[in-house]
């Protein structure tokens, strides 16, 4: 039986797939196609020839990927290469085979926290919130046990970004000096517990330890210090033998 | 028999078409292309899908704005603008198309192919 919705979700996978991951081309690209459908539906085809129409007249993602691609501002291109040079983003930080899972989606959702935030870097407030909601994390935890709530951290975060104008992919935004210091220093909290890879914990205390980003600043007006902080890390290090 | 108009005059006319499109008021991709379905009489079809790398880019240009707007149960449309930099490329875009248009009609005035 034919299901336009699963249908259409199948259609956005592809797209995505074939390297079109800007949500917002994807909902305009999906927004025509359910026009078409419905074109389709109204002068009489069935559910699943208007749609298999529709998907052919809106042209295949990988023809549709290299025209978006003669898009993709040069200029901006260019400033995203030069900051990242500047950012030290070429070698300096640790390669993200050195970050346990949990760690390394804490990074992939701070990637996707910078462009919902209208930034195109990602700095200590996106890997800060990426920790506060990376899937089954212990931050959440280890803050509330401080007797700071988690939600009011995240609040205060989004208060302190200064919102500018910024649409683009995820995938090369760089990381800011400061994330690049904070990823430093998780490498080598996790060096002196011993420890094989960086965890999440390890980044929480990096961005912490940073002391002068967004994170830190937040953190400290929670009245989150390094002491306390470093003795739940290492103990729910203990507790999960390992880190996540 | 149908005359397709072919490629490389599709990807020329593709933004003056757009723009002045735009000046007759907002629109969105779909409506858009019906619209040239419409006027062209069904002989210039773009495929869909590449009408929005161009808009994207027009945008990036700033000859035109974009925004969504919600219309019924939760769906969005992005509805297009032109913007006073648009205006002035459709100028200039019109005056060199018009000019190719009276040197033809000069050329064929008279003649039988």
């Amino acid at each position: 039986m034919f299901n336009l919705e699963q249908s259409i979700a199948e259609w956005r996978r592809q797209m995505l797939a074939a390297g079109i991951n800007n949500s917002s081309v994807l909902d305009e690209l999906e927004c025509h196609l359910r026009e078409d459908v419905e074109r389709g539906m109204q002068s009489g085809l069935s559910g699943e020839a208007a749609f298999q129409a529709a998907v052919k007249q809106i042209g295949l993602p990988v023809s549709l990927k290299r025209e978006f691609a003669k898009v993709a501002p040069r200029k901006r291109v260019l400033l995203g290469i030069l900051k990242g040079i500047l950012a030290g983003s070429f070698g300096a930080s640790p390669s993200l085979s050195a970050f346990t899972t949990s760690a390394r989606r804490t990074l992939e959702l701070a990637r996707l926290e910078a462009p919902r935030l209208h930034h195109d870097f990602v700095g200590t407030e996106h890997v800060l919130l990426g920790l506060l909601t990376v899937e089954n994390g212990t931050i959440p935890d280890i803050l509330n046990r401080m007797g700071v709530n988690p939600e009011e951290v995240r609040k205060q975060v989004e208060k302190s970004i200064s919102m500018f104008s910024f649409e683009g992919g995820t995938a090369h935004l760089p990381y800011t000096p400061r994330v690049n210091k904070a990823l430093r220093i998780a490498a080598r909290e996790a060096r002196a517990c011993k420890q094989a890879c960086i965890s999440a914990e390890h980044l929480f205390l990096g961005l912490l330890l940073e002391g002068d980003g967004v994170a830190a600043r937040v953190l400290k007006t929670f009245g989150v210090n390094v002491q306390t902080t470093r003795q739940e890390v290492l103990s729910e290090l203990g507790r999960s033998q390992g880190g996540i | 028999m149908r005359t397709m108009i072919e490629r490389e005059l599709v990807a020329a006319s593709t933004e003056p078409l757009i723009l002045s499109l735009l000046t007759k008021g907002e629109s969105y991709g779909y409506e858009l292309i019906q619209e040239v379905k419409r006027l062209s009489g069904d002989q210039i079809q773009w495929t869909d899908g590449m009408l929005y790398p161009v808009l994207h880019r027009m945008e990036e240009h700033g000859w035109i704005k974009s925004r969504w707007v919600e219309i019924e149960n939760g769906r969005k449309r992005k509805y297009y603008s032109i913007k006073k930099g648009g205006r002035q490329i459709l100028k200039e875009k019109r005056e060199q198309w018009s000019l190719l248009s009276s040197v033809f009609s000069g050329l064929w005035k008279g003649q039988h192919v």
